[in-house]
């Protein structure tokens, strides 16, 4: 406080505000009037001190900002003051007093704090850099004190910077280009440093910075600081330019505030950029997914069906019109052609659809590859001629088979040459077969129009046609070739192509020896020779010849059946709409392939096997029109053939021709009775076979044609298609099953429970779901399920089934026919809808990083049924963070290869899973550094497509809010540390301890508050109180209501009168109604408290024998509910060794309890405590009283014992040791020891204080010795402290200095001495009796 | 500056000498009264009723005259003087009831 006295108002001040406030001016104001002292403010004060003197009336200000020039420069600064008036003995005013306070800091540290806290109050998580700029720069420009004017700078790619945003500057001044050079000289604001991430003091001088507006300030700023705006990782995205307050020193504070301000920008940049960059990633892969899926589903369902309704009548009509005129028959050939197009083409397309969805049923068996390929490309060899082109097939033998799966090596060799064909116009077309290294090297080599070098590596993208090439048909879908590289990729090879503009094209496949690179249950053992071409090869070859010169294309058309006849009646391809297949089985090699021959000249299509098993399979597979076995085979016989096909409703009408060497009416007999349906005894005539052959196809067909019709329709159903007999046993299936499921007709029947069925050892869920539906199928009529099944290479899929009760015509017995659906995609699409919003629930409710880790991973082993789910941070160095469900292991546990894996992972994109047989893992980012995951699935379960682009959307998703939760955590911690700035006094008197604890969740600082007030008379305001609300507002609140506080209890230090002069305060300010305060004022001395209670919890007193009072006099409402009534006040002696409890409601009301039962744990916490150090009291009263979960509302806590403790520092001289004795026997006195204890102590600190100065300091007499004690209820602790080193006690040599120490440990319970280099301390401890 | 000290020389109504002190002894004072003793001969009768303080600097002094000086002392020096061991060397005398208390300095 100052005072202004006498006609010149003669300035006077105490010790507090000479230091506080009076600054650089002291001494030099001392006797000078007052307004020179403050000629700066002069302006201000002047009129309010001529009003005091005039009128007599008091003045009150709250927090007026004032430039104080006490520092070197006009500085702001905010007081809160009142100016009341000083008479005379007369009455007259002759002077003035001013009480004041500074709040300089508080309301600094208050605005600054609501500027961090509305940048980082964004409410919509989701939005783009400009919108987050903008946002931040509207939360800049509220702040014009701190910073007059904002320039936000992002650097681009060639390291100039544009300007993003700018508050308090208009556009297009020169201060803030729109872009800034890279470097050197023209630049405004210099651009290297802060791209190298340092900050700069910018001095505005010179001539850009002219004319700089002012902000909130009269004159405009003389200094900017730039903050590169970090990147984690990375170079810094651009840089704050921020123009200081010249009215403020830039100290660690104000600095520490630009910065954090430029955190909070860097992040949402880094936010809003991350997250649209995996936005827009994540919509890629799922548009390009639902692209494909829905694609393909369409042409494979949407064609197949009305290709079998073209196909099938077509025939039949091209039989019965056989004998019609040319043209008619001739345009009938060019729909059957086309048709057989089309066929081809929806056929790749379903090769792709297969190879997608995993289901391409490849059998992998070892063959003489160069054999294969010769004979696959002798097939092209008259259309090749034909165009004039010379054939070359050089295909000697390999050194060892290869493993392939025939139908796709088919379409591998074939599409190779129909496109050589097709782009070839002179020269040759080469075929080479040959090894090397472990590979088997197939290469197709043509001297055609060759591919210009930019398109060479589209030359296998699906759909990529090269525009405007010359070829022999503009015709084409631009996907032969992709599917080559497909199937080619499946046999575990590569594809090369290397090509020349006008010379040529070579493509180049090479297949490695061995099985190894195959799937295992794909393989089938070495089958031998090469078997004829089968008839897929007739579309590539009809489709070549059409690209040819007109010519009799009709004689090649069935170039791999043998041409038909010249005479339809000898031949039965004419009249038949296709070529008959006919099965041989026959263990005679010879007779085999005479018979083969034979029949094939006939024009039938020939399959041919070894002996009855085989042919029971091959039946199974694909039932042949015709089946011409022998009866004497070794492992099963033509009659146990013909018993075992008649015994399955699927083959019984298979006719069946046995050929026997066995002559005689008997055999011929047996064969017959057996089910046979024609017989032959050899030697038998070509005519006589082929004639018998014919007449039972003929019949067969006659008779089957309903079944072969019913057959057609049901394969092109789209839908799998079953029939199961009473027992639930699988009888029948059609192919949609078979690419649904993996199961083939080759298992059938398949007997429950049926090998589709989830695994009841690994997924019980999933088996009891299909066994409920199992069970319903068999029970009830019909019914509709969607269950979990597994195909047969492992994968999960989904299905929907739908059956119904039907009668077998034939058997009278009652089936089950049933039909289902892959609804894979849906589900899963529904199971990452749900996933995403699982995984956004655990990120919202976590409070902190770790917790919002380990909340994903643990969500993440649910949806996978993982093992276990493993996060490496790699934070720091090589070895990372790792967190994990279940206990975390440490790194160097883990096995080398996991090790291996995850750390490779980090070269990887991010958010690209990656899988093997044991899991999946992917990268993302953490806050913390690159995050390695890693989904261990533990046994052999593959990770389908479906799972990676699930794991992509979600690890997407916990990189988003990992970053959020990282926000929010740095958000608290700026909070809290600046709510505590303005909290308190930045000293607290000796014998107070004090804490501030915000509410846990929703994490908000509140209005609760401590203060002490040292007041003029020695004695100490004590205030808690606790303001309505939370947030912002409420902190706002209580910063005045404290300020308030302070003053009124500097004026007049009376509770009573102080609250109710609050009372009035309160009233005028919103949201400050029903707070309530504790006010007291302690005579620190004598232990006496007045005090005065607004509706706030009693204070609790802990007395040293154990018992507790609680200060509960004095009490009367909040404050401003009555104002005007007086308040009253309660006064106690708080005795020696007690301690005092003051706290607001948070620490003591839980949900469900009476608030008494918080007082009395809040006073026994206090007891349990009063031997322990004050401070370490507090500490340790918050955590006692901490409930499960963190406190939910704010917490201010306030400890006092008296007396508070003794510190006393003299100079080490003998004649100070009475003063000093004199001083510990008045706090002892305070303490109410017992006398003898007193004597004690009295004795043991005077012989400390005597080593002190006779020893410690007997070089360095004078320099301090410092002694200080404190008492607790039960206890006294006294430390003696010099800067000296004591002697050794020699008592020998000196009987007295060894008696001093004696004499210490016989008064004290324990001493301790502690020589240092820096001094030696002297603790000693007793127990109060 | 040395803690005040008042020594008031005498006789004890038998003869022997009375040395009456009143005060604090500690190491700043001491040479005063280690002056005092040694300006002595013979039995001394050393009176610390109106002493409320002795340190081990003072008993070092009295250790020296330990033969030849009774002591008649304040209740509350008593502790100091036993743990010292001078009481096992020199006959120590509680004040007589009704003797005022030391003044305090």
């Amino acid at each position: 406080m100052w005072m202004a006295w006498g006609p010149r108002l003669t300035f006077f001040c105490n010790a507090a505000y000479r230091r506080d406030t009076l600054g650089r001016k002291y001494p030099w104001a001392l006797g000078r009037s007052a307004n020179e002292v403050w000629a700066e403010i002069w302006d201000d004060i002047g009129p309010r001190i001529d009003t005091v003197l005039t009128t007599g009336k008091a003045t009150w200000d709250e927090a007026l900002l004032l430039f104080l020039e006490r520092s070197g420069y006009p500085e702001e600064t905010y007081h809160t003051f009142s100016y009341s008036p000083l008479r005379d003995d007369a009455g007259a005013v002759v002077g003035m007093l001013c009480v004041v306070s500074e709040e300089t800091e508080r309301v600094i540290g208050q605005r600054r704090m609501a500027t961090l806290r509305d940048l980082g109050s964004d409410p919509s998580v989701v939005r783009t850099e400009q919108e987050m700029l903008a946002f931040a720069g509207r939360q800049l420009g509220r702040n014009p004190r701190d910073l007059p004017f904002t320039l936000t700078y992002l650097f681009r790619d060639d390291g100039s910077a544009r300007l993003a945003n700018a508050t308090g500057v208009p556009a297009g001044h020169p201060a803030a280009p729109a872009t800034l050079p890279a470097d050197g000289p023209g630049g405004v604001w210099p651009t290297a440093a802060p791209a190298r991430g340092e900050s700069v003091l910018m001095e505005l001088d010179g001539v850009p910075f002219a004319g700089l507006p002012t902000g909130d300030w009269p004159e405009p700023p003389t200094q900017a600081l730039m903050v590169p705006l970090l990147q984690q990782g990375g170079a810094p995205h651009g840089f704050l330019v921020a123009a200081l307050n010249r009215y403020r020193p830039l100290e660690d504070t104000y600095r520490g505030f630009v910065e954090l301000a430029a955190g909070h920008v860097a992040a949402g940049i880094a936010s809003a950029r991350s997250y649209q960059a995996q936005q827009r990633r994540a919509e890629e892969l799922a548009e390009l997914d639902r692209a494909k899926t829905a694609f393909f589903s369409n042409i494979s369902h949407e064609f197949r069906t009305p290709l079998t309704l073209i196909m099938g009548p077509l025939e039949e009509l091209r039989g019965r019109l056989a004998g019609a005129d040319e043209e008619v028959r001739e345009e009938l050939e060019v729909v059957r052609r086309n048709g057989l197009r089309l066929n081809k083409l929806v056929n790749t397309l379903l090769d792709f659809s297969r190879i997608e969805a995993g289901r391409m049923q490849a059998h992998y068996e070892l063959v003489d590859l160069a054999a294969v390929t010769a004979e696959l490309a002798s097939v092209f060899r008259s259309a090749v001629e034909r165009a004039g082109l010379g054939f070359e097939v050089d295909c000697p033998a390999l050194p060892e088979p290869v493993h392939i799966d025939r139908d796709m090596w088919e379409k591998v060799v074939l599409n190779l040459l129909s496109n050589a064909l097709k782009f070839t116009f002179d020269g040759s077309i080469r075929v080479r077969v040959h090894a090397e290294d472990a590979h088997a090297v197939v290469t197709v080599a043509d001297t055609g129009i060759g591919v210009p070098a930019e398109e060479v590596p589209r030359l296998f993208e699906r759909f990529h046609r090269i525009e405007n090439a010359r070829a022999r048909s503009n015709e084409g879908s631009g996907i032969g070739l992709a599917l080559v590289k497909e199937l080619v990729g499946l046999h575990g090879g590569t594809i090369t192509a290397d090509s020349t503009e006008g010379e040529g094209t070579v493509f180049t496949i090479r297949l490695p020896f061995g099985s190894a690179h195959l799937p295992a249950d794909a393989v089938a053992p070495a089958v031998g020779t090469a078997d004829a071409v089968s008839t897929s090869a007739d579309p590539y070859v009809q489709e070549a010849m059409r690209w040819l010169p007109a010519d009799d294309t009709a004689a090649t058309a069935g170039e791999t059946t043998a041409a038909p006849s010249p005479d339809a009646s000898t031949g039965p391809a004419s009249v038949l709409p296709a070529p008959a297949h006919v099965l041989i089985a026959d263990d005679n090699a010879d007779m085999r392939e005479y018979l083969t021959r034979l029949l094939r000249g006939a024009g039938y299509r020939v399959s041919a096997v070894n002996d009855g098993r085989e042919a029971l399979r091959a039946v199974r597979t694909d039932a042949p029109d015709m089946v011409v076995s022998d009866v004497m085979m070794p492992r099963m016989d033509g009659l146990e053939l013909v018993a075992a096909l008649r015994a399955d409703p699927r083959t019984a009408s298979v006719p069946v021709l046995l050929l026997s060497a066995r002559a005689g009416q008997e055999a011929s007999i047996e064969g017959l009775e057996s089910g046979a349906d024609d017989y032959l005894v050899k030697p038998f005539a070509a005519a006589e076979l082929l004639a018998r052959v014919r007449a039972n196809v003929e019949l067969a067909r006659l008779r089957n044609h309903h079944a072969r019709w019913r057959t057609a329709l049901v394969d092109s159903l789209q839908e799998a298609f079953f029939v199961c007999d009473e027992e639930g046993a699988v009888v029948e299936i059609n192919a949609a099953f078979t690419d649904i499921l993996g199961y083939g007709v080759e298992g059938l029947p398949y007997q429950p429970v049926h090998p589709w069925w989830p695994d009841a050892a690994t997924d019980p869920d999933g088996h009891r779901q299909v066994a409920d539906a199992f069970e319903g199928l068999l029970r009830e009529g019909q019914g509709r399920y969607t269950v979990p099944v597994t195909h047969r290479d492992g994968h999960r899929l989904w299905i929907s089934v739908n059956f119904n009760y039907a009668q077998d015509p034939d058997t009278g017995r009652r089936v089950t026919v049933g039909t289902f659906r892959d609804v894979t995609a849906e589900h899963y699409a529904i199971q990452r809808e749900s996933a995403l919003a699982a995984l956004s629930l655990r990120l919202t409710e976590a409070t902190s990083l770790p917790e919002a880790l380990a909340g994903a991973l643990s969500e993440l082993k649910d949806l996978w049924r993982a093992r276990r789910v493993l996060a490496a941070v790699f934070d720091h160095g090589d070895e990372p963070t790792l967190t994990a469900t279940g206990t975390p292991p440490a790194w160097q546990q883990l096995p080398a290869e996991r090790r291996r894996f995850l750390a490779d992972l980090r070269h990887r994109p991010l958010l690209t899973p990656t899988s093997d047989h044991t899991g999946a893992g992917v990268l993302l980012e953490h806050p913390d550094g690159p995050l390695a995951l890693w989904i261990d699935l533990g046994d052999q379960r593959p990770f389908t497509g479906e799972d990676e682009l699930l794991l992509s959307l979600l690890a997407g998703h916990l990189a988003q809010g990992l970053v959020r939760t990282h926000q929010i955590d740095q958000q608290r911690e700026t909070a809290i540390t600046l709510q505590r700035a303005i909290l308190g006094p930045s000293r607290l008197p000796d014998g107070f301890a004090v804490r501030y604890e915000p509410a846990t969740r929703p994490l908000e600082v509140g209005g609760d508050w401590y203060d002490t007030v040292e007041l003029p008379d020695g004695r100490i305001g004590i205030v808690v109180g606790d303001c309505v609300g939370r947030g912002l507002e409420a902190a706002a609140v209580m910063g005045q209501l404290r300020s308030a506080c302070r003053a009124l209890l500097l004026q007049d230090a009376s509770p009573a009168r102080t609250l109710t002069a609050l009372d009035h305060f309160a009233a005028t300010i919103s949201g400050a109604r029903c707070t309530t305060v504790f006010c007291g004022v302690l005579d620190p001395g004598t232990g006496h408290l007045t005090y005065s209670s607004a509706g706030h919890p009693p204070g609790i007193l802990a007395l040293p024998d154990g018992t507790t009072r609680l200060l509960e006099d004095g009490r009367s409402v909040p404050l401003a509910v009555r104002p005007g009534r007086t308040r009253q006040e309660g006064e106690c002696t708080i005795p020696a060794r007690a301690t005092l409890l003051l706290y607001t409601d948070g620490l003591v009301e839980r949900r469900r309890r009476p608030l008494r039962a918080g007082i009395d744990q809040a006073g026994e916490a206090v007891q349990e405590g009063r031997g322990v150090a004050v401070d370490d009291l507090a500490t340790q009263v918050m955590d006692r009283m901490t409930p499960a979960g963190g406190y939910d509302d704010d917490v201010a806590l306030l400890l006092y014992r008296h007396p508070a403790p003794l510190e006393v520092s003299f100079p080490a001289e003998s004649s100070q040791l009475a003063p000093v004795r004199q001083a510990l026997r008045s706090w002892l006195d305070q303490c109410q020891l017992p006398s003898q204890t007193a004597q004690n102590v009295l004795v043991a600190a005077g012989e400390a204080c005597a080593n002190a100065i006779e020893h410690g300091h007997r070089h360095a007499p004078g320099d301090t010795v410092r002694l200080r004690a404190e008492v607790s209820a039960d206890d006294l602790r006294l430390t003696v402290v010099d800067t000296g080193h004591w002697k050794t006690p020699r008592p020998e040599a000196n009987a007295h200095r060894g008696r001093g120490v004696t004499l210490m440990r016989a008064m004290m319970r324990q001493v301790t001495i502690t020589p240092t280099p820096s001094g030696t301390t002297v603790d000693m401890y007793t127990r109060i009796a | 500056m040395a803690t005040p000290l008042t020594l008031t020389p005498g006789r004890r109504p038998d003869g022997t000498a009375l040395l009456t002190v009143a005060g604090e002894v500690d190491m700043s004072n001491t040479d005063v009264l280690a002056a005092a003793l040694d300006s002595t001969a013979g039995r001394l009768v050393l009176d610390l009723t109106a002493v409320d303080y002795l340190d081990s600097a003072g008993l070092s002094v009295l250790f020296s005259h330990a033969d030849r000086i009774e002591l008649i002392a304040n209740p509350l020096l008593i502790p100091v003087l036993t743990v010292s061991g001078l009481a096992d060397l020199t006959t120590i005398h509680t004040p007589e009831p009704g003797t005022p208390p030391a003044p305090r300095l």
